[in-house]
């Protein structure tokens, strides 16, 4: 038994070893042009890109940010449904890692050496995307638009090929930190921070304007679900306001931790972290122990860069929904699948840039001349340049009411460090009207 | 002042039901002297059970009876099937089934019931007694998860000191050979301790899925220190479980309170270690080492 086993596996080996001679062969042979002169890029053949990321499809970061995938992937199939990009499809490959690190290294691993990706397009996480920061740009693979907005994607000497798309936690926390400055001058302030970069980076931005009103900062670790003693603190320090940098679940967990001890400081909980209709759909069955629904986020301040499903006015969530209601899975459009269409949208944007024959370094250096210039569904522009990898620049602050939100500031944008803060008075310009960009080839 | 009560408060809550885990521990060890690493996926499984019965406009009592009757038969059916096989083997053989167990049972849960988070609705207000002007983070739920631990501690006292099967599962527990010669249906008796720890244990999730999130990972962190709770308490009595529990409860709810959140489950190994180093056979251990 086991020697016929064996024996066909020698068969096996034996014909697929010919099979890869004649292909080969025929490679050389039947288009010479192209295989000399370098070969072609990795993860690119003559009709398609192949392109990669890791995401939370379990765990406890899952609720919301396992939609982003399904959003991008609409979008690339919006794209490859009207031609692609230079006549390639986009293929596009996501993989699980459960928000654990050592998950995200395996299965980016498999994405680079055994799937062959092109590049990254939004890996998922702070913590997840840190561990393998060093090998996507040791192996020269562009890891392009990571979901986290830390400041560890903007070091363009030390990661050439790491690019951040959100506007990072820094920026974030510094508008909110003047909004609470201009508007909330009394107020003590609390801060609810995930224990790593993404709390670290927010708590920064924030006590760059309000670092004398802070009172209390308690930090949660991700997974310990339990963040009664952290809320019970935030109470006894006397704060009244409290400015959360968490994920969803733990805004969440917050709320039903702070409603047990009758806690109600004004909320603000940074973007990632606040979407209203994922938080009532955690909290919607808690009805019976008297939270009502997704009005439990009422009047929470949030801040945003893209608009939501809510402005069903707006031409770019417009687009959003007849991409979803033609290539979309099952469920329906939500903020975090506009935000990975939004990102979607941006890499065809790059691909473009990139010319008819990309390569990984070829998009590189078109994001980093033409990335200042792109239009997109973002209320503001990116910073790419030579010498900055930051995404997005600014945030605008908006107020919760039910499922949708009212605009308490104006779109204001800025930098990390001592940049001061501005309004941006640009008009936000509408989709082209197919849905895809047009960039111009770079060079 | 409010703090240090609110802590204490959440410490003793969450303690209950690390108490309630190390109960069916505790069970299950004087029962047929296995430690079971499935209890917690064993438990998670019985409270998706309910979920879902309380998802389709079923009551909340209706759910938590059926989670514990669930977890009656599973247990029932996990040793019969699973366990029996290895048992009379190496001591080693059936707890390293229990181990496949507790990743087998998470996986299945996840294609059958999803892997996201769900909330789960509890019985009782979830929000705190006022006292005067201050409202304590104490909740009629909290309430029921430590009456029902204290019920279930006494139950199994009863159980073991003063009925006819829980002598007849201590003996087949302490010595098959002995015991079938007085004529124990051993079997049936680890059938039945089994199934008997399943229930707690299932009890032991619901309580904590009440008026929070669950996933099926989420009875992980209490796996860990419920192991720990039932370790201090000497593994062998219920009561120790339950002191046990309460103490692992209250301390790791001062240490994230006051020190960090972070430092929670070296906390928690801390406490282990140091029990153990001065109590080798956990606090309230009355066996002591026979010296040959």
């Amino acid at each position: 038994m086991s020697k016929r086993v064996r024996r066909r596996g020698a068969g096996i080996v034996a014909v697929a070893t010919a099979v890869a001679v004649i292909a080969s062969a025929c490679g050389a042979g039947g288009r010479p042009d192209e295989n000399e002169g370098g070969a072609a890029e990795v993860g690119v053949t003559e009709d398609s890109v192949k392109v990669g990321a890791h995401f939370p499809l379990t765990g406890v970061a899952a609720p919301g940010y396992s939609a982003i995938p399904t959003g991008a992937k609409a979008y690339f199939d919006y794209v490859n449904a009207n031609g692609g990009v230079h006549g390639r499809t986009i293929d596009y490959v996501f993989r699980d890692d459960a928000y654990n690190p050592t998950n995200t290294s395996q299965v980016v691993n498999e994405l680079v050496l055994q799937d062959e990706i092109f590049a990254m397009v939004g890996g998922l996480g702070t913590p997840t995307h840190s561990a393998v920061l060093d090998f996507l740009n040791s192996n020269g693979v562009p890891d392009l638009f990571v979901s986290s907005g830390s400041l560890l994607w903007d070091q363009p000497e030390k990661n050439p090929m790491t690019f951040g798309w959100q506007p990072d936690y820094e920026v974030e926390g510094k508008i909110i930190g003047q909004y609470v400055k201009q508007n909330f001058p009394d107020a003590k302030v609390g801060l609810f921070l995930q224990d790593d970069d993404f709390g670290d980076d927010g708590e920064k931005g924030a006590r760059a304007y309000i670092d004398d009103q802070i009172v209390a900062a308690e930090r949660y670790a991700p997974g310990n679900t339990d963040v009664a003693p952290q809320i019970a603190a935030l109470q006894a320090s006397g704060a009244d306001l409290v400015i959360g940098f968490n994920v969803p679940s733990y805004t969440a967990l917050s709320q039903l931790t702070a409603m047990r001890s009758n806690y109600e400081p004004q909320w603000i909980y940074s973007n990632v972290g606040s979407d209203p209709a994922l938080v009532g759909s955690l909290l919607g069955r808690f009805s019976e122990g008297k939270v009502t629904d997704a009005s439990m986020l009422d009047g929470a301040i949030t801040t945003e860069y893209l608009p939501g499903v809510d402005e069903a006015d707006n031409p770019w969530t417009q687009l959003w929904q007849r991409i979803w209601d033609e290539h979309g899975g099952e469920g329906d459009l939500s903020n975090y699948r506009i935000y990975g269409m939004s990102q979607a949208y941006t890499f065809v944007q790059a691909l473009q840039a990139a010319g008819p024959e990309p390569t990984r370094e070829g998009i590189v250096d078109a994001l980093e001349q033409v990335g200042q210039d792109l239009q997109g569904p973002a209320l503001v522009p990116y910073r790419y340049s030579p010498d900055s990898h930051a995404g997005l620049s600014g945030v605008k602050v908006v107020q919760i009411t039910g499922t949708t939100t009212k605009e308490l500031s104006p779109v204001m944008v800025t930098d990390n460090g001592d940049a001061e803060i501005t309004e941006y008075t640009e008009e936000h310009a509408p989709p082209p009207e197919n849905g895809i960009p047009n960039v111009e080839p770079v060079g | 002042m409010q703090q240090f009560l609110n802590v204490t408060l959440g410490g003793l809550s969450q303690g209950a039901i690390y108490a309630a885990f190390a109960l069916a521990l505790v069970l299950i060890w004087r029962a047929t002297r296995i430690i079971n690493f499935a209890q917690g996926s064993m438990a998670m499984f019985s409270t998706y059970i309910a979920l879902v019965l309380i998802e389709s406009g079923q009551s909340y009592w209706a759910g938590f009876a059926a989670a514990l009757l669930a977890g009656l038969v599973l247990g029932a059916l996990i040793e019969r099937v699973v366990i029996r096989p290895v048992e009379g083997g190496p001591e080693l053989n059936a707890v390293i089934v229990t181990l496949g167990l507790f990743v087998a049972i998470q996986a299945l849960a996840a294609i059958l019931f999803g892997a996201s988070f769900e909330s789960f609705p509890a019985p009782f207000g979830l929000s705190g007694f006022s006292v005067g002007e201050f409202t304590v983070a104490f909740t009629p739920f909290s309430a029921f998860v430590i009456g029902s631990v204290v019920v279930v501690m006494l139950a199994l006292v009863a159980l073991f000191r003063f009925t006819d099967i829980g002598l007849r599962m201590r003996a087949s527990a302490f010595n098959q050979e002995v015991a079938r010669l007085l004529g124990v249906r051993v079997g049936n008796m680890l059938t039945l301790g089994w199934a008997f720890a399943a229930v707690v244990g299932s009890l032991a999730g619901l309580l904590i899925a009440g008026g929070n999130l669950v996933h099926p990972a989420y009875m992980d962190p209490v796996i860990v220190y419920g192991f720990v709770a039932a370790v201090l308490g000497g593994l062998e009595s219920p009561a120790g479980a339950v002191v046990g529990g309460l103490l692992i409860g209250l301390a790791l709810s001062y240490v994230s309170g006051y020190l960090g959140s972070e430092l929670v489950t070296l906390a928690a190994l801390g406490i282990l270690v140091a029990v153990l180093l001065v109590r080798p056979h956990g606090l309230f251990s009355r066996t002591t080492a026979r010296r040959v």
